[in-house]
């Protein structure tokens, strides 16, 4: 049902292009025996219920959806809804129990340990939530460090790295340690490390949500540049909704380890599927969200296309 | 409403107890005089000689423990002939003192401060003006030596143990083993095995140094900041790049502060390791707790403390060079390397002075006043003794009086099925049917060797020196974990106190209470407290600051904080700290058999210089072995209970 949803096609381009990531049926059972809780009626209980039934916890249950390449897919929940658990089993940091990853058409979740290392080199990288800097490495050997594992000579990858920094603003740290730096600039480390093998696809697991919220705002402006610039296909998880708004083409909400309602922001805004999500979206000023372009219908036949008179409405239309 | 009847429970066993032990006093106590042999313990002498004669003839010898033997024997010479013995054809060691003394300086000079230089030179210095040059450095080779072995099979299964779930679960008996065996009990099993001497000390040292090289280790892997790794992981790192790039050079500053520990149990042990024949510190030690002179202990124990101190201090600076990721400026770089510069070339110099000039080389004779020292301690300790008296005979008569003999008599003296029921029942109601289980076969084992009585004399010190220093140890402890200050002047003693070998502390013990039961239990209540009240201490310092607000802000007094908030919230501290306080105690209770302590301990010292008491000595170790397992299980088992 999630699924005839999200690929029903908003935005023109999934219609024409296949999906940069496609998830298909994603199950994520933790437990004894966790492969007979996967499509079973049982997985229709609660959580609760579902755990004193069977000892087992869904933490991804039954999730497909599709990223078009260049989109800002956002995933968006709850702490304990399944959103680290989800990025975890697309990046396969988690083993999912069951279901299907295509990157590119290629399934993830069947590559050998030997591709999952090659695509994890060249296809995506990820960017985490407590940044994952090595502490002991300078800023441009921690944005180094994937093309030093892919055998990169030291020279080049510096000069990488220092295209990278450039672009993530961290001009003149490149020899500063981590542990000098503050929180927003060790994700620009972080982000630059993220970007420095140039990955198709780029998984961000609540990246900003250990920062203050000022220089979380920042990094959100910092985002959507970066993506403007680079086009980068993008998986953003976090359990702020205003930043869901701000940087997604589409949300995903999850609860309980299910997706409720996959749509663009308009759509979540205007037509929450349920209570869940229309308690979550009520805080959004809708004045924020809803454009006249969502509003207005595309014009009909013997329409009239000019407004009324005074010369101003005229002027703004043109 | 269990907790309740739980109680109840012990005090009727513990009545029952009395009351069989009071009607069948003195009858069944298994007790065997000192001398005799049991077919048992004469079977097992029987068994150890002819281990002995095979060591020519067995292929189990001759291809196995023969040739380690003699290389490690090799490896610790070659480093005893650069600073202890005469090297090859010449009358002097590779480096003379004053070699020794310049690059030990100098070495500490480039890591750390001047300051701790300076102390390091002193230090040093100290010991051979105390005439102990050659044990001194015997110590330094021997302890070097059980180091860099134990390192060799340590960080490596420590890094494993880290990584593998699996290979921790295996190592964990041993380690935990290891952890509870009193040094003396395998000495004689190892020298049986490679002879008297250094190999067996060394092999003897290892057994107790990489259990700590393992543990530390393997914690520092896997205690690391799990997110640099799940990146690492991310970004498509082999494992053995994730462990060479990421891992290791995130526990390194752990692993070193592993290395200091690991110095620190090898020297302690290799003082002990005198006993099977290690060269070195312990020997000295050895021969006037024998001959009972307190005074020539004490120039020995000073030479110990000192190579401690050095030790500690020298690897604890290099620890915390490590501290923190953060590198130095160009022109600190630059500094240092000139420092180091300086430092190679002086340490050249003085090495080749050492060797050229002979008053540099070999200490000179006439710098010498362990005299001094001795005459200096042994008057100060009859000083002691004939007027403090009444402080010191005084505590010694009262503990013995209303504590010891109590204790001996309910335990020893009680007919020896009454006193093993009552701890299997003990055992059932601390710790369920499965530890009670337990308890009967180690037991059952005890009493199959021959040696219930000797055990249960053991048990009894261990008991009493555990009471004396948990009611100590936790007063202490509360303070040192309520008052910053408090810390801060308890805690040199701490730090001070688990470095020390336990044997060194022996030697006062003996100028202050003489040759009885008492001394091993109050060395053992000295070296067990600093463990104790770190752990207690620790505890209390745990308790969450907002559980002791509310407190306070409801009207309690700092009475009623302690009792009601603090030491309940402590309780799992507390009882963790009496499990390894009961292990320090035994350990050094046995050792005890040295200054009249009699029980287990004496007859396994015995055993290493009576030829026809071998068997029995070998068998006391082994019923150690056993008593120290019964109480770790039960300790545990009333840990886990709460």
């Amino acid at each position: 049902m999630v699924d005839g949803k999200s690929s029903a096609g908003e935005g023109g381009s999934l219609a024409h292009n296949p999906p940069a990531v496609s998830v298909r049926g994603l199950w994520k059972v933790y437990g004894p025996n966790p492969l007979s809780i996967v499509g079973s009626p049982d997985a229709k209980l609660s959580r609760s219920e579902l755990r004193a039934k069977t000892g087992c916890t869904a933490a991804v249950s039954d999730v497909s959806f599709d990223v078009a390449p260049g989109e800002v897919f956002v995933v968006m929940g709850l702490s304990g809804s399944g959103k680290s658990t989800l990025i975890r089993c697309l990046t396969r940091l988690v083993e999912p129990t069951a279901g299907e990853i295509f990157l590119d058409g290629e399934d993830i979740s069947k590559a050998t340990p030997e591709r999952l290392r090659e695509l994890r080199r060249q296809h995506f990288s990820m960017v985490f939530q407590h940044f994952g800097l090595l502490p002991h490495r300078k800023v441009i050997d921690n944005i180094a460090y994937p093309l030093e594992i892919n055998g990169m000579k030291k020279a080049e990858r510096h000069a990488r790295a220092n295209e990278v920094i450039e672009l993530v603003g961290l001009h003149g740290y490149a020899h500063a340690f981590p542990e000098q730096l503050s929180g927003g600039m060790q994700q620009r480390v972080g982000l630059a490390r993220a970007l420095a093998v140039d990955p198709q696809v780029l998984f961000l697991d609540e990246p900003f949500s250990a920062l203050d919220p000022l220089i979380r705002r920042d990094m959100q402006q910092e985002i959507i540049r970066l993506h403007r610039e680079l086009g980068k296909t993008m998986v953003f998880i976090t359990h702020d909704l205003s930043e869901a708004v701000k940087v997604g083409d589409r949300i995903a909400i999850m609860r309980d380890g299910a997706v409720v309602q996959i749509g663009t922001p308009e759509e979540l805004v205007a037509n929450p599927l349920d209570d869940y999500v229309a308690n979550f979206v009520r805080d959004i000023a809708k004045s924020h969200v809803l454009t006249l372009k969502y509003l207005a219908r595309p014009a009909m036949p013997g329409d009239e296309i000019d407004g009324p008179e005074p010369s101003q409405a005229r002027m703004s239309c043109a | 409403m269990r907790h309740f009847k739980k109680s109840h429970l012990l005090i009727g066993v513990g009545l029952v107890w009395v009351a069989l032990s009071r009607i069948f006093q003195g009858e069944h106590t298994l007790e065997l005089a000192t001398a005799d042999n049991t077919a048992f313990t004469t079977s097992v002498g029987d068994v150890a000689a002819s281990i002995r004669g095979n060591r020519t003839k067995s292929s189990a010898f001759i291809y196995f423990f023969n040739p380690i033997r003699a290389a490690i024997n090799g490896f610790v010479e070659i480093i005893r002939s650069i600073i202890s013995v005469p090297s090859g054809n010449s009358i002097i060691p590779v480096i003379g003192w004053f070699g020794v003394v310049a690059i030990v300086a100098l070495a500490v000079y480039a890591t750390s401060k001047l300051r701790t230089a300076l102390l390091v030179v002193s230090l040093l210095m100290a010991c051979g003006a105390l005439g102990m040059w050659q044990f001194t450095m015997d110590t330094l080779a021997m302890t070097i030596a059980s180091v860099l072995l134990s390192l060799l099979f340590g960080i490596p299964l420590g890094i494993w143990a880290g990584l593998s779930d699996r290979v921790l679960k295996i190592l964990t008996p041993f380690l935990d083993l290891a952890q509870i065996l009193p040094t003396l009990v395998y000495l004689a099993p190892l020298a049986l095995f490679f002879l008297i001497g250094t190999a067996s000390a060394t092999i003897a040292t290892m057994v107790y140094s990489i259990p700590i090289a393992i543990r530390i280790t393997a914690h520092a892997i896997r205690n690391l900041n799990q997110s640099p790794i799940e990146a690492a992981l991310s970004m498509g790192s082999t494992p053995k790049q994730t462990l060479t790039k990421v891992q290791l050079p995130m526990a390194k500053q752990m692993i070193i502060l592993g290395i200091n520990q690991t110095v620190m149990a090898a020297l302690s042990f290799v003082v002990i390791a005198a006993l099977i024949g290690a060269p070195g510190l312990g020997k000295p030690v050895v021969d006037a707790l024998i001959i009972r002179n307190v005074g020539q202990g004490f120039v020995a124990g000073f030479a110990v403390v000192f190579v401690a101190i050095l030790l500690d201090r020298s690897t604890s600076a290099a620890a915390k060079a490590q501290e923190g990721f953060i590198p130095m400026t160009p022109h600190q770089i630059r500094g240092r390397r000139i420092k180091r510069a300086i430092a190679g070339l002086a340490a050249i110099a003085a090495i080749f002075a050492s060797r050229s000039v002979l008053s540099l080389a070999v200490w000179p004779g006439s710098i010498n006043i362990a005299q001094q020292v001795e005459d200096v301690t042994n008057h100060v300790t009859k000083w002691v003794t004939t007027n403090l008296y009444i402080f010191t005979v005084g505590f010694k008569d009262f503990i013995s009086n209303w504590v010891l003999n109590p204790i001996e008599t309910l335990l020893a003296f009680s007919p020896w099925f009454v006193t093993m029921s009552a701890i299997v029942l003990i055992a059932a109601v601390i710790g369920g049917i499965r530890v009670a289980m337990l308890a009967t076969g180690l037991l059952a084992l005890i009493v199959l060797s021959g040696l219930w009585h000797e055990a249960m004399i053991t048990l009894t010190q261990t008991i009493v020196a555990t009471l004396l220093t948990m009611s100590i140890g936790i007063a202490l402890g509360i303070w040192v974990g309520r008052s910053v200050r408090a810390e801060r002047i308890v805690r040199p003693f701490l730090d001070a106190g688990q470095t020390l070998p336990a044997f060194v502390y022996l030697i006062p013990m003996l100028g202050l209470f003489g040759p009885t039961r008492f001394t091993a239990i109050a060395t053992g209540i000295v070296y067990s407290i600093p463990v104790v009240v770190k752990i207690v201490s620790e505890g209390i310092r745990a308790v969450p600051v907002a559980m002791i607000e509310a407190a306070t802000v409801a009207g309690s007094t700092i009475r009623q904080i302690i009792t009601k908030v603090q030491l309940p919230a402590a309780k799992k501290a507390i009882l963790l700290a009496t499990n390894q306080g009961m292990i320090f105690v035994l350990a050094v209770v046995v050792i005890g058999g040295f200054v009249g302590s009699g029980g287990l301990g004496y007859l396994v010292i015995l055993g290493g210089s009576k030829p026809d008491l071998q068997g029995k000595g070998l068998v006391a170790g082994f019923a150690i072995l056993l008593l120290g397992v019964t109480i770790d299980r039960i300790a545990q088992a009333s840990a886990r209970r709460t």
